[in-house]
């Protein structure tokens, strides 16, 4: 109890509480803009979250990522384009509602499922994350290389493209990582002579690099999203106690769905809204209605993509495994406020971690009335110019990139060269989340790999011979697998059909 | 921008095998059989057979469903497509990231940003009377935060913030 009220203590606090209004609004506003996304607002605040508290950091990072996930179902809603990947799954169905004159109850139920799913991810939260601790205290290098390598199996699975350019992509994560002289042997590698390679390749510019700049360059060859018309709404609200009556299954199945979903290391919002939508057209007993404007798969949906947005953060915490891009850098800002992911972090940092759950309830209690705010203004951000926004985060990717660099002009040349990168990959249908999670998980894969076969005499038994990491190793060579299996089914019913 | 499996898939086999030719010259740490060399080789091998498997157009089918499947959830007046130099225009965004990493030290921050956001603007389509406001305006602004809010020093150059 003494953690809990210390952990109050942490949280209202003015700068913290500050922190959470400014990017709950910024989150909104991003999230709200077609073309921008949570992961895209996360990264962007890094810089800024370099000088704060480390309560006020992580509240920045939760509070706008949550806001961006549920402000991205606005453009979706009245405009048909998604405003984050994690909407793009039930952007048709809540577009048909708007037509049918219903934008209000779209718009309400993407809020009020949106925040009743954080809450639930939230709870989550609190529950597996310190009882997978104590399990987590008993991993050695073996279980830790192979619950790595199940987060960048998963990170390929999920990313809707080939599985072997997903493959593909991680592996050149991993390479990226390879540069610099933090590895086993402290020898440089890949490095050219260059000092600045020396210390390798930071992931921050990176990842700004891949997903801001990466934006701005595909907004010059995409056509300008049309404005919203200026039309009165009715009441948001009204109504969504009498749906969450009506459809009490499809919310907690999402929930349920969305958590696993973000527990799973490497997947994340977007995967958990696909996943929900088509689970509840599956089993809906009217699945006819679906895409005609019917509250059944956006509840669902919604609840799913932001309930495993907060039990994302259960691998981040325990393991430093992403559960998705946002969690990647969320990882970041951990080490960078020394509070380093691990299962003591529960034991030693207590009181954080309650921190950091009252800021999850927080940010999504303060979602519903800053998400009306949001809606009502909707027609004025949505229609702000993008050639105005556009330069203005082009400026931020450089001058975010410098300043958590240590102000070195290298991030920036960083910067522009991942969104090259990362704009080529993208159009050829190369993930590049799965990259970026390769980037991120790149040193603590080497670590524990090398660690493994020194302690093992170069032999691969022992990976498999332990209990648990044989468990993970069969989940990661299934993941492996399932594209093989999914691709041999369809074949074979292909076969079929035809001898038919 | 857009370029056939086989560019691609040969692109990364030829990484690939790079990365695994450059591993293996790497200098072992005595005594130990494992070393800095394990890991790149590995990840070399990995992409020259990955590299490989594109090249010969396994798993496309994977992309063509999930591509029909966005396209089907897209707003179809967003999907036609537009004049090919467009795609050139996406360079515009890093090659004035270089503009800023070249000249920013001497330059400024105030001025060289004011040029990137006037020149990008115009890019987006912007009317002058819009550019030239948000250049002017706009570097002002994120000096402020920076500087201010956050103590990040950025070059002052030819022009430093006024206060």
């Amino acid at each position: 109890m003494d953690t809990v009220i210390k952990a109050f203590g942490l949280v209202f606090q003015f700068d913290v509480m500050i922190a959470i209004v400014a990017s709950a609004f910024y989150g909104l506003t991003v999230g709200a803009l077609p073309g921008l996304s949570a992961t895209m607002a996360t990264a962007l605040l890094v810089p800024v979250t370099f000088y704060l508290s480390p309560i006020a950091a992580i509240a920045t990072i939760i509070t706008a990522s949550a806001m961006a996930i549920f402000s991205g179902d606005i453009p979706g809603c009245l405009l048909r384009i998604p405003g984050t990947p994690a909407s793009a799954a039930y952007t048709d169905e809540a577009y048909a509602m708007t037509r049918k004159g219903q934008a209000e109850t779209a718009l309400g139920i993407c809020l009020w499922f949106s925040a009743l799913g954080g809450i639930a991810g939230t709870l989550s939260l609190m529950l597996i994350a310190p009882l997978l601790a104590d399990v987590a205290l008993s991993f050695s290098t073996y279980e830790n290389f192979w619950l790595a390598m199940l987060g960048l199996m998963c990170s390929t699975l999920v990313a809707r493209s080939s599985p072997i350019k997903a493959i593909a992509a991680m592996l050149l994560g991993l390479l990226i990582t390879c540069i610099g002289i933090d590895n086993p042997g402290g020898v440089p590698r890949f490095t050219f002579g260059s000092t600045d390679l020396l210390g390798g390749i930071e992931p921050i510019p990176a990842l700004v690099g891949v997903f801001a700049l990466a934006e701005v360059m595909r907004a010059l060859t995409e056509r300008e999203p049309p404005k919203i018309e200026n039309r009165r709404l009715g009441s948001i609200l009204k109504g969504q106690w009498k749906l969450t009556k009506e459809y009490p299954k499809q919310q907690t199945r999402g929930n349920i769905v969305g958590i696993i979903i973000g527990v799973l290391p490497g997947a994340g919002a977007d995967m958990a809204a696909w996943v929900s939508y088509a689970m509840a057209k599956r089993f809906s007993k009217t699945p006819e209605k679906f895409g005609t404007g019917h509250p059944e798969g956006l509840i669902e949906a919604g609840a799913s993509n932001n309930a495993s947005l907060a039990s994302g953060w259960v691998p981040a915490l325990l393991f430093g495994i992403p559960g998705d891009t946002i969690t990647a850098i969320a990882i970041g800002v951990l080490y960078m406020k020394g509070l380093n992911p691990g299962p003591t972090l529960f034991t030693q940092q207590a009181e954080s971690m309650y921190a950091l759950y009252i800021i999850f309830i927080l940010g999504n209690i303060i979602m519903i009335p800053f998400g009306i705010v949001m809606i009502r203004l909707a027609s004025k951000v949505v229609g702000a110019p993008r050639s105005a926004v556009m330069p203005v985060i082009m400026i931020f990717c450089a001058v975010g990139a410098f300043a958590t660099a240590g102000n070195n002009l290298f991030a920036v040349w960083c910067v522009a060269l991942f969104g090259i990168i990362g704009f080529v990959m993208e159009k050829n249908g190369y993930p590049v989340a799965a990259m970026v999670l390769g980037i991120v998980m790149g040193t603590m894969v080497e670590q524990s790999f090398v660690t493994s076969l020194i302690k093992s005499d170069g032999s691969i038994l022992p990976f498999f011979e332990r209990p648990v990491s044989s468990v993970l190793a069969a989940m990661t060579v299934a993941a492996l697998l399932w594209p093989v299996f999914s691709w041999t089914r369809d074949w074979l019913r292909g076969r079929r059909a035809v001898a038919a | 921008m857009l370029l056939s499996d086989k560019v691609t898939g040969g692109v990364v086999a030829v990484l690939g095998g790079l990365a695994f030719a450059y591993g293996s010259q790497l200098p072992p740490v005595p005594g130990q059989q494992i070393g800095p060399s394990a890991f790149p080789m590995v990840i070399g091998a990995g992409l020259v057979l990955c590299g490989g498997l594109i090249m010969l157009g396994i798993g496309h089918r994977f992309e063509e469903v999930a591509e029909a499947d966005l396209a089907s959830h897209t707003a179809p007046e967003q999907l036609a497509p537009l004049p090919a130099w467009r795609n050139w225009l996406a360079l515009l965004p890093p090659a004035l990231l270089a503009f800023y990493a070249l000249v920013s030290e001497t330059l400024g921050f105030l001025p060289t940003s004011a040029i990137m956001v006037l020149v990008a603007s115009l890019a987006f389509g912007a009317r002058p009377k819009l550019a030239v406001p948000l250049a002017i305006i706009a570097p002002f602004v994120i000096n402020l935060i920076f500087l201010k809010l956050l103590r990040v020093p950025l070059p002052g150059g030819i022009l430093p913030f006024p206060w």
